[in-house]
């Protein structure tokens, strides 16, 4: 064996030593360790278990770690990963040691990382895309802490990763779900509006802006209550108020276009709340009933219309007995006029020839105007359930009156089955249209006398009541027919349902509870089979005082004018120019032409009566033709109308300040105008 | 296992420091090791340093324990505390 050889293997031999020593030391094997100042053994064991202990304890932390826990150095060289990160990409630990960076974020993701990686050596979130061993992508999220070190320069980076697949997956569906919901918003046929509890509108989608007339744009941000007139405020503000407090409610009111009209819409509204139920907002869908309202107005009429012909053959009926005891009146005075003529002249003083007149004549002439009056009402009760909505007033109104013309209409259905039973309190006007209440009022009638069958008058009753319980008015009809089944009593307020089989519409009761619920009323029924039912209307009672009329004051004689007549009716113009002839000088013309003629031709009046419709130049053409000549001609005109208007002359006879007179006129009442006007 | 000739005494130190855990493995391990697989006219001797502090220098120990075959000679040290049986006797027995 040579030096070296020995040398070499004594170098070996030292070596495995220090080896064996350095495996010793790591495996936790040593308890002490010499030391060479003190040049005693130093004891390591507490020291030992403890490392190995708070090293056992970071193991074990870091191991079980729902988050991946990541290591790279400086170079970006994955130097650790702990098992839920392997995992997550679907490596083993050993694998990952030693991948560069590159190969495990995804491309797209790479210069974000890197700059990251460059500019922020501090700790930072962040959302990344990593790439998985069979090429899959998987979302992350980043936590990164930079490594420093002894010297201060950067050594890498350990990162906790948390897996966001799951998450990102939950929110695209979220995403989804919300798109869809935007689409069901946008697209909607119903308008939507949130407003928050200042009255800010948040939220309007296209359909809402659409309605009014604007773009969304243009009323976020806004007061919901810019958009409507003062009485619609006060309802929105209501229903905010009625939100807030957790109430959904349903109701129609309208909005202010952005032209100016007025939109009808139903709102059903909502309040809407965070997850801690606290109030952050007020809801509404919103539908627009402006079309639907006109429609059902004009079915409402349509109804009123059916009605008055159903009770054609009645009401002409009701006109021709008066209408047959005028003629035979002024036949019976016309013979008697006759006869005085023939009768034994001389034999009687003038004197005489007087009183045998007036007592011949008097009673007959009478009678005949009191049925002419008769006629009158009739007409006039026509009339009012021929109204257009858009004549429509409300205003304070009698019960009784309305109730009177409605029996007068109906008088025909009632009276061959049953006796007629009126029981008028004395109660205040209710706050109505007297066309509609007619309306109401018809319905029920001619239904109480439907439900009875024809030829026993005698034993049964139609009872008409009014009265005044806690401050409403109580209108009720009763009818002692067959009675109404429990099972259908509570659809006979539904549209299209009618017992009455071909003869119904179904919509005579649907829209009396529609037109009594819309002025503040109930409308209810009760019923008892073998009994009878009961219809009652309650109302709330006029808030507006009414106006007391005007007693009409027969004015002393006054002087005498020049009065033109204008009318196309020879019959007219004749009875005018008896009433008026003897105190005032009368011009008349069939033709408004020949009338205008003499204006033309500076003729003066100082009033002009003229018909409203006439076929060859109407009241309103002359009128304006008038205007141009003399205004204060013009102003001298009087119209005669006979009724039946159109939405024109109506508004043209509401800017004209001078009172109409409607035919049929009395005497005394004609004289009273023209006087009153001549002053 | 080639085994050393059977007259040549085997002369076994174990350096331990007092009570310390690996030094009682360590002193349980060598002494199981003698009794059970090695040579008849063995001789163990044991060194406690905290007690003797000053035979580690002299002896060129560095930790403990740390098991030296003073004979047959050349010196060998086996270091932990001898768990592994076959490791031990390989290492001391490979001469």
């Amino acid at each position: 064996v040579t030096p070296i050889a020995n040398k070499t293997a004594a170098l070996t031999q030292r070596l495995s030593e220090a080896e064996a020593t350095i495996e010793a030391l790591i495996s936790g094997q040593i308890d002490a360790v010499v030391d060479t100042r003190t040049k005693g053994p130093v004891l390591l064991s507490k020291a030992q278990d403890a490392l190995r202990a708070s090293e056992e304890r970071y193991r074990q932390i870091v191991e079980t770690a729902n988050e991946g826990i990541w290591t790279i150095d400086a170079n970006s060289i994955t130097t650790f990963m702990n098992g839920r990160m392997a995992a997550m990409l679907g490596y083993t630990q050993a694998e990952v040691i030693g991948m560069p960076l590159t190969s495990i974020v995804s491309k797209a993701e790479q210069p974000k990382t890197a700059s990251n990686i460059e500019n922020g050596r501090e700790g930072r979130r962040s959302e990344s895309a990593l790439i998985r061993k069979d090429g899959t992508e998987l979302w992350v999220s980043v936590s990164s802490t930079p490594r420093m070190n002894a010297a201060g320069e950067y050594a890498g980076a350990l990162a906790m990763i948390t897996d966001r697949t799951e998450h990102r997956q939950a929110e695209d569906a979220l995403r989804r779900s919300e798109e869809q919901y935007r689409q069901i918003v946008e697209n909607t046929t119903d308008g939507i509006v949130t407003v928050d509890p200042s009255g800010q509108i948040i939220f309007v989608n296209k359909r809402f802006a659409e309605i009014l007339g604007y773009v969304p744009q243009e009323m976020m941000g806004k007061l919901a209550t810019t958009f409507m007139t003062p009485a619609q405020q006060a309802v929105a503000k209501a229903a905010f108020t009625r939100r807030a407090n957790g109430l959904k409610d349903s109701f129609d009111t309208g909005f202010v276009h952005r032209t100016g009209r007025e939109v009808l819409v139903n709102i059903s509204g909502s309040p809407v709340v965070d997850a801690e139920g606290n109030h952050i907002a007020s809801l509404a869908v919103v539908r627009d009933t402006t079309e639907s309202t006109r429609l059902q107005s004009q079915l409402m009429v349509s109804d009123r219309m059916a009605s008055v012909g159903t009770l054609a053959a009645g009401v002409a009926h009701e006109i021709n007995n008066p209408l047959a005891a005028v003629m035979a009146n002024l036949d019976y005075i016309a013979d008697v006029v006759g006869k005085l003529g023939t009768s034994s002249p001389g034999a009687m003083t003038p004197a005489m020839r007087e009183t045998r007149i007036r007592d011949e004549i008097k009673a007959p002439l009478d009678d005949a105007r009191e049925a002419a009056e008769r006629v009158r009402f009739i007409v006039r009760d026509l009339k009012m359930f021929s109204r257009s909505p858009s004549e429509e007033l409300k205003g304070p109104v009698s019960v009784k009156d309305v109730m009177e013309s409605s029996l007068r209409m109906a008088w025909n259905e009632v009276r061959h089955r049953a006796r007629l039973v009126k029981n008028y309190g004395n109660v205040p006007d209710v706050d109505a249209n007297e066309a509609r209440l007619g309306q109401v009022f018809l319905n029920l009638i001619v239904n109480a006398a439907q439900a009875i069958p024809e030829g026993c008058a005698d034993s049964n009753e139609i009872r008409v009541a009014t009265r005044l319980e806690r401050k409403r008015v109580v209108i009720e009809v009763t009818d002692t027919g067959p009675g109404i089944p429990p099972e259908i009593l509570n659809r006979v307020f539904d549209a299209f349902f009618t017992t009455k089989g071909g003869v119904g519409t179904g919509l005579g009761l649907a829209i009396c509870h529609r037109i009594v619920t819309d002025i503040g009323g109930e409308l209810t029924v009760r019923s008892e089979l073998g009994v009878g039912t009961v219809f009652r209307v309650s109302l709330p009672e006029a808030v507006i005082e009414p106006v007391t009329a005007q007693p009409a004051t027969i004015p002393p004689v006054g002087r005498r004018g020049r009065i033109l007549i204008v009318d196309d009716e020879e019959m007219i113009i004749r009875i005018l120019t008896r009433i008026l002839g003897k105190e005032h000088e009368v011009v008349a013309t069939v033709d408004a032409r020949e009338a205008l003629a003499l204006c033309v031709a500076g003729e003066k009046f100082d009033l002009i009566l003229c018909d409203l419709m006439m076929p060859l130049m109407t009241g309103m053409e002359l009128h304006s033709e008038i205007s141009l000549l003399s205004p204060d001609q013009a102003k001298a005109m009087i119209f005669v109308t006979g009724g039946a208007f159109t939405e024109k002359t109506r508004s043209f006879l509401s800017d004209i300040p001078k009172e109409h007179i409607e035919k049929p006129f009395d005497a005394a009442n004609l004289r009273a105008i023209v006087q009153r006007y001549l002053r | 296992v080639a085994k050393p000739p059977s007259r040549s005494p085997v002369h076994l130190r174990l350096y331990v420091a007092g009570q310390a855990p690996n030094s009682v493995l360590a002193i349980a391990n060598a002494k199981a090791l003698c009794e059970g697989h090695y040579l008849p006219g063995y001789k163990l001797e044991i060194v406690d340093l905290m007690k003797h502090p000053l035979r580690a220098l002299k002896d060129g120990i560095v930790v403990t324990p740390t098991l030296v075959r003073l004979s047959p000679k050349p010196t060998r040290k086996v270091i932990g505390t001898l768990a592994d049986q076959t490791q031990v006797i390989l290492a001391l027995g490979a001469a």
